[in-house]
């Protein structure tokens, strides 16, 4: 009996450090069925809720009425995301062509924009610390320019849906980032693994050399 | 299937020997291009320097009619790579572009490849690549930095065919012939560099692979390299010698 129970023992450890290493390399990268979405508090509670969706909101505005989304083309701030690889974050000066007129001059998030844009306080520029959401490791190339023009090309590629739309720009977007547009703090919804990337190379005819990616 | 479609090309190079004057400007646009770690004196006194391209130097003749001979040496992209079927993990293979492609995070670092490369152009990283503070918004952001432990070598600047591919693609056309360029072969002051398209009979490079000067390093390992070189011209050897300059 003793022989049997270190056996066991020996079987639950084996069980217990490969369960281990899944777990780790899992959370190295989120994978959503094991609940670890990946999301970040940002510096500025930016809701894409309002800049972006195309339905009533939960938000107030300045005299109680509710909000409507204002449905933002998604490349309306992510210049760069049609003709790049990165889709880009705009600078705080583009923000604040709107923010300097638009938005409560006592609410508070918004101020803090405004404090970086120099429109308030008198410290200068600065950047706002955002921080990086969708991050692919670091052996991957992936460019946004060709993924985009493909799924504009062929909308029946296009998976998940940005408030039910799936054409133009911001409907594309959707299929790797989920519908930005009905969240308010942005979190990735999307394993992003290379299995993903390899299934929907394979299905559209798409390079699957490993040269395409890796270099 | 247009030529800016994957698969359509068969990249190579030729070098003209003859051309070279031994400027080490293509060991420098490598470095810079492909974030190579810097070989400091300590690297180089180990013999662990990493170097994709390096020139050669060699003697011809003796002293005093000794002549210095340049000939710049990099991963030859065999057909037959002898590097390719000692990997354990694949993750070096031949692709249908005609690269011989290193998958960096396939590779576990067993260093069979470099072992079997007669060319000697396959690199260790030994160590963590670093660079000082100054340098570190100058690596390039298209190429991955290579940690400790996995094998690097020229990749014929992948990235550049890439991003010359997607431009033709998003712009509806064919790849022209000189548009996809390597560090190396941009950076080259006298052309003795030329990097294109053999699947074209009609590029620059398949013509000049014509020439009668035409050899292949160490030819009879049978590995037929993608890099083609021209023999060096001596203007003292008599004509019709019919003979290759001996390199090796």
């Amino acid at each position: 009996m003793p022989v049997l129970a270190i056996g066991g023992l020996g079987v639950v450890a084996v069980i217990g450090a490969v369960a281990a290493f899944i777990i780790t390399a899992w959370i190295g990268q989120p994978v959503p069925v094991l609940g670890f979405e990946q999301t970040y508090d940002q510096p500025i509670d930016f809701p894409h809720t309002i800049h972006a969706s195309l339905e009533q909101l939960d938000h107030v505005a300045a005299d109680g009425s509710r909000m409507e989304g204002l449905g933002l083309d998604c490349t309306f701030c992510h210049r760069t995301v049609t003709t790049q690889a990165n889709a880009g974050v705009p600078p705080v000066s583009f923000c604040a062509t709107c923010h300097q007129v638009i938005g409560a001059a006592d609410n508070e998030q918004i101020n803090i924009l405004r404090d970086a844009a120099d429109i308030i306080g008198d410290d200068g520029t600065e950047p706002v610390d955002w921080k990086r959401v969708h991050r692919l490791p670091d052996h991957v190339r992936f460019v946004h320019e060709p993924h985009i023009r493909y799924l504009t090309a062929n909308p029946s590629e296009v998976k998940n849906s940005t408030d039910g739309v799936k054409t133009g720009p911001s409907g594309v977007c959707s299929t790797c980032h989920g519908n930005v547009a009905a969240m308010e703090q942005v979190a990735q919804v999307e394993p992003l693994k290379m299995g993903q990337c390899v299934d929907c190379h394979r299905d559209n005819g798409a390079p699957t050399d490993c040269a395409a990616c890796h270099y | 299937m247009t030529t800016a479609e994957f698969g359509a090309h068969n990249w190579g190079m030729v070098v003209d020997v003859d051309k070279c004057i031994g400027c080490n400007a293509c060991v420098i646009a490598c470095q810079a291009e492909n974030n190579i770690p810097i070989n400091t004196q300590d690297r180089v006194e180990r013999a662990r320097t990493i170097s994709w391209i390096r020139v050669e130097r060699y003697w011809e003749g003796d002293f005093p009619d000794a002549k210095a001979r340049f000939i710049p040496i990099m991963c030859q992209h065999c057909e037959n790579a002898p590097c390719e079927p000692v990997c354990p993990v694949y993750a070096t293979y031949h692709n249908a572009e005609g690269l011989n492609v290193q998958v960096y995070n396939r590779c576990v670092g067993t260093r069979y490849c470099a072992n079997g490369c007669p060319y000697i152009v396959r690199f260790f990283n030994y160590w963590e690549p670093v660079w000082p503070e100054s340098l570190r918004n100058h690596l390039n952001p298209d190429v991955t930095i290579r940690s400790r432990g996995i094998m690097e070598k020229c990749s014929f600047c992948v990235q550049r065919i890439r991003r010359t591919s997607r431009t033709a693609r998003s712009e509806g056309r064919e790849i022209a012939d000189g548009e996809a360029q390597t560090a190396c072969s941009s950076a080259c002051p006298t052309s003795a560099l030329n990097f294109g398209n053999f699947n074209d009979p009609n590029s620059k490079v398949s013509k000049m692979k014509e020439d009668k000067r035409h050899y292949t390093l160490l030819d009879q390992f049978g590995t037929d390299p993608n890099v083609i070189y021209l023999a060096k011209i001596d203007a003292d050897k008599k004509v019709g010698a019919g003979e290759h300059a001996s390199h090796g």
